[in-house]
């Protein structure tokens, strides 16, 4: 019992250890602060303006801001995620993370922590701001289906987050720039501003593949909107979680192969 | 004997470009065994594979052949129990830019499941240890080049490591914070009994710290050995240089026991001998049976710069 409560200890010391590291870069770097609150608040305003100029009634308005404010919150939790390696790199110090005792778990689980505290942040902001602005109220379909939507977003957010990872042990510095453009493909695939069923068929194939357009798919039933897809609460929940399955294995082989071609050493020079 | 490394017929080859065409052999066969306890340098010009060993001992870096074992385990399969009980340190410290010296020494703690009060006391124990308390709260990019350095080693040190690898720990240091480095490094050994591997360029260094020597050359290991050992392999001797008034008649010295090379010229004479401590009483003697004064003797001991110089020709 002494040596599981020990062991214990320790697992939850190690994921601290992550929390810890990426809350206080957050806490001290202006871009991540921006990325709480500008870039967020800039592209909101802009989207939420777009369409009152745009004189879209009540449902475009509500699709439109729904869309934009799960977009950034994925987007800020996800960075999160990809921060865990990112910060290393940009420190050259990505060596001595590896050369501790640590697992996928620990890095997974503390920097998505931090990453979910930054996604709420964003989320409530942007949610007062829509009531505020724009008089449209997210929280009508209640705290449960909210806490479903959210918990949704934030594991979408950590799977692409883990992919930016994935990719970066792979190519090294050149794979970087998917720790932005990556969000930016599921905003033309997954419906963030539009319907999936415009979409080409093809690309509603390609859609159907990412669990984030059932999330949205699953909060836009409470203003309205029928679901293109049945279950997409289960299908997109099955999803994610095969998915962070498979993308734990595919990590653990790009470590394996960092580890072979020396790609740790390089991204530490 | 216990071992602290076992490296048996480890190879190692690089592959880069577009079609994977240009390939670097960095470790050809290389066997090595480390016993615990002892201090151990890796020696070898620029491009010897000294970093390419260290990095697949601390399991940076996956060999393409061969087995290793560090402190009675085998790599890659006990990765976790073997990472519990080493560290690294390398030259040319870099760490978290924004975390202050403190917050850096926390997090590597905590990265080692190290907790609360025992990781507090630990952080204390090694900022009063490398005399870093006065810049416990700065950042890490605010940092003079030898107090990054000096939280490094302290980094290294947060689990209480067995076995210690040190990559350049003095690079690019200024003489007096390489003095201090080395300083923490030989109390680290001789009070803690901490196996330590270090790779360095820096011969006088290696001669300083360093019991046993392994010398590295294009990926190979070239020579082996306690440094007097490896001068004495080597034919290094000692070099005598006399100044003197008079004349040498009889050619006496090229022949003494012992004496490996003699130049004459006018007023002086260099004199090349196996050990110096034992020849130069004959050599003064036979100055004086020649009658000749000397007015100035300097003696210049071979070191592993000379052995670095003899292996990398």
């Amino acid at each position: 019992m002494k040596m599981y409560l020990w062991h214990l200890q320790s697992e939850i010391t190690k994921t601290r250890a992550f929390v810890f590291k990426n809350w206080i870069m957050t806490k001290r770097n202006v871009f991540t602060l921006f990325e709480i609150l500008f870039w967020p608040v800039v592209g909101f305003l802009s989207v939420g303006l777009l369409a009152e100029f745009a004189s879209l009634g009540e449902g475009m308005r509500a699709f439109i801001l729904v869309g934009i404010v799960s977009m950034s919150a994925v987007q800020v939790c996800q960075l999160d995620v990809a921060y865990v390696l990112l910060y290393d790199i940009w420190s050259k110090s990505i060596k001595h993370g590896f050369v501790a005792p640590v697992g996928l778990r620990h890095l997974l689980l503390g920097s998505l922590t931090v990453g979910i505290a930054r996604g709420i942040t964003v989320f409530v902001i942007l949610v007062g701001a829509s009531r505020w602005i724009f008089g449209f109220d997210f929280t009508v379909p209640g705290p449960g289906p909210i806490c479903l939507f959210l918990s949704g977003l934030f594991l979408s957010a950590a799977m692409v987050g883990m992919l930016v990872c994935i990719l970066v042990l792979l190519f090294g510095h050149r794979a970087e720039v998917a720790a932005w453009s990556l969000v930016s493909l599921m905003l033309l695939l997954c419906g963030i501003y539009y319907p999936i069923s415009i979409l080409p068929d093809w690309v509603v194939a390609v859609s159907q593949l990412i669990p984030l357009t059932y999330f949205l798919e699953y909060i836009r039933c409470f203003y309205g909107f029928d679901p293109t897809f049945s279950h997409v609460l289960y299908k997109g929940y099955a999803m994610v979680a095969a998915y962070l399955f498979l993308e734990t294995v595919l990590m653990k082989g790009a470590i394996r192969h960092a580890r072979r071609t020396g790609m740790l050493l390089k991204l530490s020079e | 004997m216990d071992l602290a490394v076992e490296v048996k017929g480890l190879r190692k080859t690089f592959v880069a470009g577009i079609l994977r065409k240009r390939r670097n052999e960095a470790l050809r066969d290389v066997t090595l065994r480390i016993p615990v306890g002892s201090f151990w340098g890796i020696i070898g010009p620029n491009g010897a594979g000294k970093t390419t060993l260290l990095s697949i001992l601390a399991n940076l870096l996956s060999p393409d052949e061969g087995e290793v074992y560090v402190l009675g385990k085998q790599l890659p399969s006990c990765s976790t129990e073997i990472l519990e009980r080493i560290n690294l340190s390398s030259g040319n410290a870099n760490f978290l830019w924004s975390l202050s010296v403190r917050e850096n020494l926390e997090y590597y703690a905590m990265l080692y499941g190290i907790s609360g009060r025992r990781r507090h006391l630990k952080v204390e124990e090694l900022l009063e240890m490398f005399g870093i308390r006065d810049v416990a709260k700065v950042r890490f990019d605010e940092l003079s080049t030898g107090t990054k350095q000096k939280l490094s080693l302290a980094k290294a040190l947060v689990n209480d490591p067995a076995l210690l690898f040190l990559d350049e720990p003095t690079v690019g240091l200024d003489p007096d914070a390489a003095h201090r480095i080395r300083e923490a490094i030989r109390h680290l050994h001789r009070e803690r009994g901490t196996t330590i591997v270090m790779t360095t360029h820096n011969m006088h260094e290696a001669e300083s710290l360093c019991e046993h020597i392994t010398f590295m050359k294009d990926g190979a290991v070239v020579a082996c050995g306690r440094p007097e050992d490896l001068k004495r392999e080597l034919h290094l001797g000692d070099t005598i240089r006399i100044s003197f008034r008079g004349t040498l008649t009889a050619p006496f010295l090229d022949t003494m026991k012992g004496v490996l090379h003699f130049q004459l010229d006018d007023s002086s004479c260099r004199v090349v001998v196996d050990d110096h401590r034992k020849r130069l009483p004959q050599i003064l003697d036979y100055f004086l049976a020649q009658k000749a004064y000397i007015y100035d003797l300097h003696i210049e001991e071979s070191d592993l710069e000379d052995v670095f110089m003899a292996f990398t020709k």
